[in-house]
């Protein structure tokens, strides 16, 4: 079955200006799974989404959406997907319950139905009290709800996400993340969402591809591309200066690095090499006075592929 | 086809659902016809007696003129209203739904000529109570309502083309602005008999308004005159025509893929 999937061969999308925004990128993208793409600004990240979701059309390559070609028959692929675009979409003067209902509508439910979906949604995104206020006086946060919620009328099995927690407070955010989450998780839903959020894409994705200058520059699980970094760095502190060159001097022959007090050794596997270093420590009398390991995190990735550090949380 | 109707339906009656919750778009447009109704009745009734009127009431005269501004306002609303769905986003919303892209833009046009009926009724309502007569009786207010959405409909084709083209709210203002000269440069306040200066009068002999005020006012004075009828109902239908294909054109590049 290849409902609830994407693949991507090859996609190029050159703008009329000539400019590529996206080159020869390709991935695929399981029934169920949760896809996070990363990347700068700039990256190409919603020309990607815009391809996708059939409002642009590619340049070369191919698209196929639930095993259907999104550049041969854009309208079927419209019935299998879901989409919060960066920029919400909402009319300002309907309220949030008119705005889904004349959604329902559209996805050829009937006034009754409309209703009793739009009823349900409001309050899966936590809108019930807000329902019959026009969208204009909501907050940024609820009128990503609502636009969440609108996306979620058809009940689609693909779901695209440009970017659905920026400029959100960490609230909001976390009560966005809970419900892609149960919408993944619980409905199996296949998610394809786009950050500039390490932590959003290693909180929720199974996958990511990391896309900077309209290229695949890195891509796997998350734990893949923490372990492609790869190192562990452990901080000791100890009591005096004279004592930390001291331990310098005892793990001369390790990756050591000193700054005043403090002694910083990178290890491939912090949890194998950490009791050698104590014992080594000890026989020359040595035991630091605090201690701690930090393991890489997908900012440290993402500046090392994309060259920059824009972006990181 | 069914799908067709219930999209047309609900989003026109979106466009009416918006259109009342903001009465200030409405108004100042009724004010302006309702203007011309009362101060150009109650200031220039007087050169009615001018021969050339030919014992015609200045009411009669202005009418027609108070109906057509009542419904370029009816009808510039459509494309005001896709400038904005085009700038909030809506519009592209819209575009990833399996929606039928001619109700997108046929919601607003019928909405607005909606507007304009309602516009034009109030105003023929007043007019009665000013001590309108209608030659042509009843027929002749039916016809009254068909020049209005006709002119409309016109009108609607256009300020769609504009809003589609511009895509945004300024563009789009400016470029109702031509009911300006439209309006002005032609018959509307004297018969073109009485218009001297000769590029007045050229301007107002080639302005398809002329015809259209021509039209509404045989009724109004003379009854069932067939000449101006016809000419005014071709008139504007060629005006339908021209303006609705350009907007067919535009929203067809609208909705095409970047
Ligand atoms: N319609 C367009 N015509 C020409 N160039 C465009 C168009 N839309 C986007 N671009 C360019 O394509 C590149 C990628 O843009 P895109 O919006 O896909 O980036 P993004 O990864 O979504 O960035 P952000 O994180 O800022 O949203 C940018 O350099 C942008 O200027
Ligand atoms: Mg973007």
């Amino acid at each position: 079955m290849t409902k609830g999937t994407i693949v991507v061969d090859h996609l190029v999308k050159t703008y009329k200006d000539k400019f590529t925004a996206v080159n020869d990128v390709s991935f695929t993208v399981g029934k169920g799974e949760c896809f996070a793409f990363l990347g700068p600004n700039g990256a190409g990240k919603s020309t990607t989404v815009k391809v996708l979701t059939t409002l642009s059309r590619l340049t070369s390559g191919s698209v196929t959406i639930s095993g259907i070609d999104v550049d041969e028959d854009p309208e079927k692929v419209r019935w299998e997907i879901g989409v919060v675009l960066q920029d919400t979409g909402l009319d300002s003067n309907l309220t949030a319950r008119e705005l889904l209902e004349l959604q329902g509508r559209i996805f050829h439910l009937s006034g009754k139905e409309a209703s009793f979906r739009a009823e349900e949604l409001l309050a899966v995104v936590g809108l019930t009290e807000e329902a019959d206020r026009t969208s204009k006086k909501f907050s940024g946060g609820m009128k990503r709800r609502l636009d969440l919620a609108m996306t979620l009328v058809h009940r689609p099995g693909i779901l695209f996400l440009d970017e659905p927690t920026t400029g959100l407070d960490p609230l909001n955010r976390k009560s966005i993340w809970k419900e892609i989450r149960r919408l993944n998780r619980e409905e199996g839903t296949t998610v394809f969402l786009t950050t500039q959020y390490l932590e959003e894409a290693d909180e929720l994705a199974d996958q990511i591809q990391i896309i900077s200058g309209g290229k695949i520059v890195a891509g796997g699980t998350p734990a893949e591309l923490k372990q492609s970094i790869g190192k562990d760095v452990i901080s000791m502190q100890f009591v005096s200066e004279t004592e930390a060159k001291k331990a310098r001097e005892v793990l001369n022959k390790r990756d050591v690095f000193l700054i005043e007090n403090d002694i910083r050794v990178t290890e491939e596997k912090a949890s194998a090499a950490l009791p050698v270093i104590l014992r080594e420590l000890q026989e020359f009398g040595l035991e630091p006075a605090a201690l701690s390991v930090a393991e890489p995190t997908l900012d440290d990735v993402f500046i090392q592929v994309t060259g920059s550090s824009e972006g990181a949380s | 086809m069914k799908a067709f109707f219930v999209h047309t339906y609900v989003l026109t009656k979106r466009s009416i659902v918006v259109l009342l919750r903001n009465p200030l778009t409405i108004l100042p447009n009724l004010f302006i016809s309702v203007f011309f109704l009362f101060v150009y009745t109650g200031g220039l009734s007087g050169i009615a007696q001018l021969p050339q009127f030919e014992g015609a009431d200045y009411l009669s005269f202005i009418l027609p003129v108070s109906i057509v501004s009542a419904a370029i306002g009816g009808a510039g609303g459509a494309g005001q209203e896709l400038v904005r769905d085009l700038e909030s986003g809506y519009f592209a919303r819209l575009l990833q739904t399996p929606v039928t892209r001619l109700a997108i833009v046929l919601g607003p046009i019928i909405a607005g000529m909606l507007q304009l009926l309602v516009q034009t009724s109030l105003i023929l309502g007043l007019a009665f109570l000013l001590g309108l007569q209608v030659e042509a009786g009843l027929g002749g207010v039916l016809v009254l309502l068909l020049f209005a959405v006709g002119w409309g409909l016109a009108f609607a084709g256009y300020s769609v083309t504009v809003a589609l083209k511009a895509k945004n709210a300024q563009a789009a203002q400016a470029g109702t602005l031509i009911f300006f000269p439209l309006l002005f440069l032609s018959t509307t306040f004297v018969p073109l008999e009485l218009i001297e200066a000769g590029w007045l009068r050229t301007a107002a002999v080639i302005n398809p308004t002329t015809y259209l005020l021509e039209g509404m006012r045989s009724v109004l004075i003379d009854g069932w005159v067939w000449q101006p009828l016809v000419t005014g109902f071709l008139v504007v239908g060629a005006a339908c025509v021209v303006t609705i294909s350009l907007s067919v054109i535009s929203a067809r590049r609208a909705f095409s893929r970047e």
